[in-house]
């Protein structure tokens, strides 16, 4: 059972030090030769609390808040705890006390002096003391036994002597030890220990060895010893169960034994080697806190064993469920009365009493009613007076009770029924104390050098040395505000920055309340601070600012908004104590405790509210994840409005609004930490780009405010699984691009505007992505998988998924593929039956050449040219338009290819080509001749294909041209609807068009243009087209159009458009064209030769020509496929 | 070159700022900077860097081995040190210590160069190799060390001419 320790700290000046956990085991209570007693959180807390009881301190003892210390002033004297105030002096003796005990209740304490007595006296009276004389040199420790009949102690005559307490006498004495004269002279202090809940045993270190001895007959029953242990024991400890000792020896070692067992279960070496004089348990029996000559004070943590046997106790295991739930829902009050620093005297009595209820209840004999006592007890110290040690076995119950009834008198005697040792040994789940509140973003409180805030907009540091208290303000962008330094008369603990205002809170102090500061910086008239004290009692706990409102949530467990100006506007309620809030324009985030955390977890719940025009409840109240045993570290909001927060495991995690605002894990920044201690320390979120804004700490988990701390950038990665192979890093990246695009929806349903391209781009993305885990499932034979993904595609990313199917020869696949598509088709269809025709550019604008993988733009390629020699023979009728519309597809074809992202897919392009070179370029249809089984086999299954999908599209007139809708788009304005429905687009052929084009295999002809021959398969191409040069002149001349006939239809805008082009001049036409073509920007070179020969449809013929020519193998390859990807996609026939 | 040019030379070298102000992408010749966003830190060069450090738009993070504890040993651009701190010394932690290391190497470094130069012209040898040297410290002994090599050549082989040929007798 490993255990941890801790290193040790500094606690007291050199000299003997003693130290003891309070009952429930929050504080560490040291004392130490410079008089002082010193009260640590923890370990590590910087600041403890320290009540001076005398010039030196000998030793101390804790119990029912009465905390008794041995000074160098010969008294014994009591202090309250944990407030420190004197409470009177407890003996005297004629020279110093050497050590200080309870007994198991608290109400008797036994001291022992260097003026060789002992006395044992009553804490509530201390005229009633019992002295107990024998020794004869300085007692050295003395114990209680738990069932208070008697007292050992051992004495630097050598002796070791058990006192039957009410007789005064010796019971037995035992002549262990080396004599000396003095304490400061003896080898070992010899600090024995009785075993608590059983009492069976006495520990007497002697020597290197540890005695124990059997209550009643007082035989030497057991030694336990250990090899490594070669110098005296100084101290030895029972665990609170009784089942472990442990024992601390003078040249440091530390070791635990099992007493049932005898072995030595852990052995720790102190870190210097320092003599151990002291050491205690934690009351739950995991953590043995030491401290040793030289003031040092140390602690093992995570001592494992005890739970694991402590089964021992004699507890009922049937009865332990409910009984610590009891337990600790008492103990969860309590805490919470303690956090928020209401020291109320009464409460911890009340505690305790509770405390104890339950242990009564915990006993057999105890019927059921106990429990309403219990409950009762709560309210009611007195019903506490009757709860017995119960622990101490049921044969002794009676006595006990008896012995309680005694007590049972005087008031105070309630809540001293003992707890430490008594405490019931419980294994199962143990809350958690939960969480302090905290502003996120800022550094620890206790620091006097500190970030009140540091988040996207700047930077609140606090100061508060003895020179100064002061805040500063730091703006990143000083166009937002210039530095602001104040002085923190108020004492502000608390702070938030926006754009707009600071908001600074403190808490309140007895005379003053607590205050609410906000300095409104954006403010246009000269006011610019309102200050608002909260009610008389009720404390800011965290506040919090967004776009025209302030809240502060505080410890009466309402939040109140105000507006910036300092309006009061809303109050509500929160249903556990706030842990933090965020604000983002009219998004408010809270997250409080909804319950009490069991074994280290929290128990946290999450409210996030609208607080726009429509007020209204995002997240009512639901739990908020965290990591095991973690607790939340930041929250926020990421710059584009997303709720965000990160734990303390380092895991950060986003609001998913599309699965139901559930919080997906999109990063963790422990794993980009190089040792255990580093921490990244967050202070922003970004969805675009994609960044974590976090300080890397070393060492720690905050930054100290100088050297001036230094952001760094970590990228997002979800956890999904083998993000090592290529499908789970596309998954990945896939399901990443969803999360962090999904703010667009968010912000455009609440009204804001948002980035169009950026919204354009992140679709794209997602489509190349899935078209890149489309290629790699077909790759990888896994044809299901592949429709899975067709699904998630858009209607022409389908299509383009088919041509790669075919392509690839799965022709089972591209059957299922088109009845995706012809299922989208008819759902877009359904969806937007108007929309289809009035913006048939949609999908042509919206993807541009996003999927493109080189497979396809090589396909796009040869389709061009295959076009063109199509239109070559067929139609020499051309005007311009058509002439601009094939640069228009040109540039579409080029700009595919310029798609950096082609290189990725090559591979995979690659097996399917080969057999497709051989084929020659003119007959679209012909099937590729080598490699393939036998092209009469494969062409009745294309044609079944194409049958399906004609059939499909005569089934539905509207959907019929599914594939070919975006021939038509060319010629429409591009511009004009950017925000039209997704993709829907596909489906805008029109059964007109399609009925005029039957029999022709180049069915996609604009219901305008229907002299124009569009080339089949031409969809993904025009989906990339640029403007053309009509279309800009389209663009800018449309609202005159408008204007002109404000009646008119869509369609007919064009064909108007198209006339009032053609009466255009010449020169003026080119020119347009020519401004056209500057857009389209970086095309490649075989484009701009085409641009050149401009007007001429021979000249641009001849030249595709030659370049097929040139390119040979290529381009027939492209030929052929495209010919049979438009048999799939869109042939009518 | 004089130690002016040396520097101009070292404000080609990039440093971290953190602007306090808002900018898209730069498009310059040298290359794009940006984008800079307030409070995260960017690569510029050191020109760019000072030249917004003087109109307070900007923290320069100094550079990793600009610490006091890193300055032991390490090769250091003298011009960028040199830079930095006259020109931000707020921004830089414990300035005047970095200061002072980096002209007691300076001066160890520029000792070491002098002693090898003259064991060199000592010994009279004819070819020397010297690695390591920066920048500022080949010019800070160039002129001297080539003029003064000059100097002495003429001298000893007038000195040489007239032991030999008894060059006066001519006259």
């Amino acid at each position: 059972m490993p255990c941890e320790r801790k290193p040790i700290r500094y606690a007291h000046a050199e000299g003997h030090t003693e130290v003891c956990f309070d009952e429930e085991g929050k504080f560490i209570v040291t004392c130490g030769s410079d008089g002082d007693v010193r009260i640590w959180e923890s370990l590590d807390d910087d600041d403890p609390k320290f009540i001076t009881v005398g010039d030196k301190a000998y030793s101390l003892a804790l119990r029912n808040n009465k905390l008794v210390t041995a000074t160098s002033n010969n008294t014994v004297q009591i202090h309250t705890f944990p407030d420190g105030d004197p409470d009177g002096i407890l003996t005297r003796f004629t020279t110093n006390a050497t050590h200080v005990t309870f007994n198991s209740t608290g109400s008797r304490l036994a001291a022992g002096s260097s003026d060789f007595m002992v006395k044992v006296i009553e804490v509530l009276d201390s005229s009633q003391q019992k002295t107990l004389r024998g020794h004869e040199a300085p007692v050295l420790g003395v114990t209680f036994d738990p069932k208070d009949e008697f007292v050992a102690s051992s004495s630097c005559d050598g002796s070791v002597v058990v006192w039957n307490i009410e007789e005064q006498t010796q019971v037995v004495s035992w002549p262990l030890l080396q004599k000396t004269s003095d304490v400061s002279s003896a080898k070992s202090l010899c600090r024995l220990s009785w075993q608590p809940v059983m009492a069976k045993l006495l520990a007497v270190p002697v020597d290197t060895k540890v005695h124990l001895y059997e209550r009643g007959s007082w035989d030497h029953v057991i030694t336990l010893s250990d090899g490594l242990i070669t110098k005296p024991i100084n101290a030895v400890s029972w665990s609170p169960c009784g089942q472990f000792l442990a024992a601390g020896c003078v040249a440091g070692l530390l070791t635990v034994f099992d007493v049932t067992t005898k072995m030595c279960l852990e052995r720790q070496k102190h870190e210097k080697g320092f003599s151990v004089c002291s050491l205690a348990w934690h009351p739950s029996g995991t953590q043995i806190v030491y401290s040793d000559t030289m003031g040092c004070l140390g602690l093992l943590d995570d001592l494992s064993f005890s739970n694991s046997t402590s089964k021992s106790t004699a507890k009922p295991p049937s009865k332990k469920p409910a009984n610590d739930y009891d337990d600790l829902f008492d103990e969860d009050d309590d805490d919470r009365v303690m956090d928020e620093g209401l020291s109320d005297t009464k409460s911890p009595l009340k505690k305790h009493a509770a405390a104890e209820a339950d242990e009564y209840d915990d006993d057999d004999f105890m019927p059921l009613t106990g429990r309403v006592k219990n409950r009762g007890a709560i309210l009611d110290d007195d019903n506490s007076l009757d709860t017995g040690s119960l622990k101490f076995g049921q044969d002794k119950f009676g006595d006990k009770d008896d012995d309680d009834d005694d007590d049972g008198g005087s008031l105070v005697a309630a809540p001293s029924v003992p707890l430490v040792p008594l405490q019931p040994v419980y294994d199962g789940p143990l809350p958690t104390p939960p969480q302090k509140a905290f502003q996120p973003g800022s550094t620890p409180a206790h620091l006097a050098h500190r970030f009140l805030m540091w988040n996207s907009v700047g930077i609140v540091r606090g100061y508060n040395d003895e020179q100064d208290n002061a805040i500063d303000v730091e703006f990143h962008d000083t166009a937002v505000h210039h530095a602001m330094h104040l002085t923190n008369s108020l004492g502000h603990t608390i702070a938030d920055l926006s754009q707009e205002a600071v908001l600074l809170a403190c808490a309140g102090t007895d005379e003053l309340a607590s205050k609410l500061q906000c300095l409104h910086f954006s403010s246009w008239d000269t006011n610019k601070e309102w200050m608002v004290d909260l009610p008389k009692g009720e404390d800011a706990k965290a506040v919090c600012l967004g776009q025209g409102w302030a809240a502060v949530a505080t410890s009466a467990l309402v939040i109140r908004l105000f507006s910036i100006g300092g309006l009061q506007r809303e109050i509500f309620s929160l249903s556990g104590p706030v842990v933090c809030m965020a604000g983002h324009g009219e998004q408010l985030l809270i997250v409080y405790h909804r319950g009490t955390g069991f074994d280290g977890n929290q128990s946290l719940g999450v409210q996030l509210l609208q607080l726009s025009q429509k007020k209204r409840q995002l997240i009512n109240g639901e739990p908020l994840p965290l990591s095991l045993k973690s607790y939340l570290s930041w929250l926020g909001f990421t710059a584009e409005g997303t709720p965000c927060y990160v734990d303390s495991d380092g895991v950060v995690r986003m609001l998913n609004r599309l699965l139901g605002n559930t919080w997906t894990p999109v990063c963790n920044t422990r794993d980009t930490c190089k040792s255990k201690s580093d921490h990244y320390w967050v202070v922003g979120v970004h969805e675009n780009p994609q960044q974590l804004r976090c300080i890397p700490c070393k060492g720690s988990r905050y930054p100290p405010t100088l050297p001036r701390p230094a952001v760094a950038i970590l990228p997002f990665k979800l956890p999904l699984c083998q993000t090592a192979t290529e499908k789970g890093q596309l998954e990945e990246q896939f399901l990443r691009s969803l999360l962090f695009h999904n703010h667009y929806s968010f912000l455009s349903s609440s009204g804001y505007e948002i980035d169009e391209e950026g919204q354009t781009n992140s679709q794209k993305e997602q489509q190349e992505l899935l078209m890149k885990m489309f290629a790699l499932s077909c790759k990888l034979e896994r044809e299901f998988r592949s429709v899975e993904l067709a699904e998630m595609m858009t209607q022409n990313v389908v299509t383009l998924a088919i041509r790669y199917a075919s392509r690839s020869r799965r022709m089972a696949l591209a059957q299922r593929l088109s009845e995706i598509a012809l299922e989208k088709a008819n759902q877009a269809q359904e969806d937007e039956p108007e929309e289809q025709e009035e913006e048939p550019e949609r999908p042509s604008v919206r993807r541009p050449s996003g999927f493109s993988q080189t497979e396809v733009t090589e396909r796009h390629y040869s389709n061009r040219y295959n076009q063109e020699e199509e239109e070559d023979q067929g139609e020499e009728v051309c005007e311009e338009d058509e002439v601009q519309e094939m640069e228009t597809e040109e540039t579409a074809g080029i700009r595919k290819r310029s798609n950096p992202f082609a290189k990725d897919s090559a591979s995979l392009v690659t097996p399917s080509l080969t057999p497709v070179t051989k084929v020659g370029r003119a007959n679209p249809f012909k099937l590729p001749g080598s490699g393939k089984p036998s092209p009469s086999s494969v062409q009745p299954r294309l044609t079944n294909i194409l049958d399906n999908m004609t059939s499909g599209r005569k089934s539905t007139p509207q959907s019929g041209s599914a594939g070919k809708s975006n021939k038509i788009p060319v010629l429409k304005p591009l511009a004009l609807k950017p925000k039209s429905k997704a993709q829907s687009t596909l489906l805008q052929m029109t059964g007109a068009a399609s009925k005029k084009n039957q029999g022709n295999t180049e069915p996609a002809v604009d219901q305008q243009k229907q002299p124009e021959a569009t080339p089949p398969a031409s969809t993904t191409e025009e989906n990339k087209r640029p403007k053309t040069g009509f279309q800009l002149w389209l663009e800018e001349n449309r609202k005159n159009i408008m204007a002109d006939q404000p009646d008119i239809q869509e369609t007919d805008i064009i064909r108007e458009a198209m006339g009032r082009f053609r009466t255009l001049s010449a020169e003026e036409r080119l020119s347009w064209t020519e401004r056209a073509k500057g857009q389209t920007g970086d095309a490649a070179d075989v484009k701009k030769r085409k641009r050149a020969t401009g007007g001429g449809e021979d000249v641009e013929n001849e030249d595709v020509q030659t370049d097929s020519d040139q390119n040979g193998a290529k381009k027939k390859k492209s030929l052929d496929s495209s010919s049979k990807l438009s048999a799939f996609a869109f042939n009518k026939n | 070159m004089d130690p002016l040019e040396v520097e101009f030379l070292a404000e080609k070298e990039t440093v971290k700022i953190i602007p306090n102000f808002s900018l898209d992408k730069i498009y310059l010749i040298g290359g794009d900077l940006g984008p800079f966003n307030p409070g995260l830190p960017v690569d510029v060069p050191v020109w760019l860097a000072l030249n917004l450090k003087q109109r307070q738009k900007c923290r320069i993070v100094p550079p990793e081995w600009m610490e006091v504890e890193k300055l032991e040993e390490i090769p250091f651009s003298m011009g960028l040190t040199k830079l930095l701190l006259t020109h931000a010394s707020d921004n830089i932690p414990k300035a005047d210590e970095i200061r002072t290391l980096v002209k007691d190497i300076w001066d160890t470094r520029i000792a070491k160069l002098r002693l090898s130069a003259d064991s060199f012209i000592r010994e009279q040898e004819a070819h020397a190799k010297l690695d390591n040297l920066t920048l500022m410290e080949i010019n800070t002994i160039r002129t001297f060390l080539l003029d003064s090599l000059n100097c002495m050549y003429k001298l000893r082989s007038n000195l040489q001419q007239g032991s030999s040929k008894g060059q006066f007798s001519n006259y």
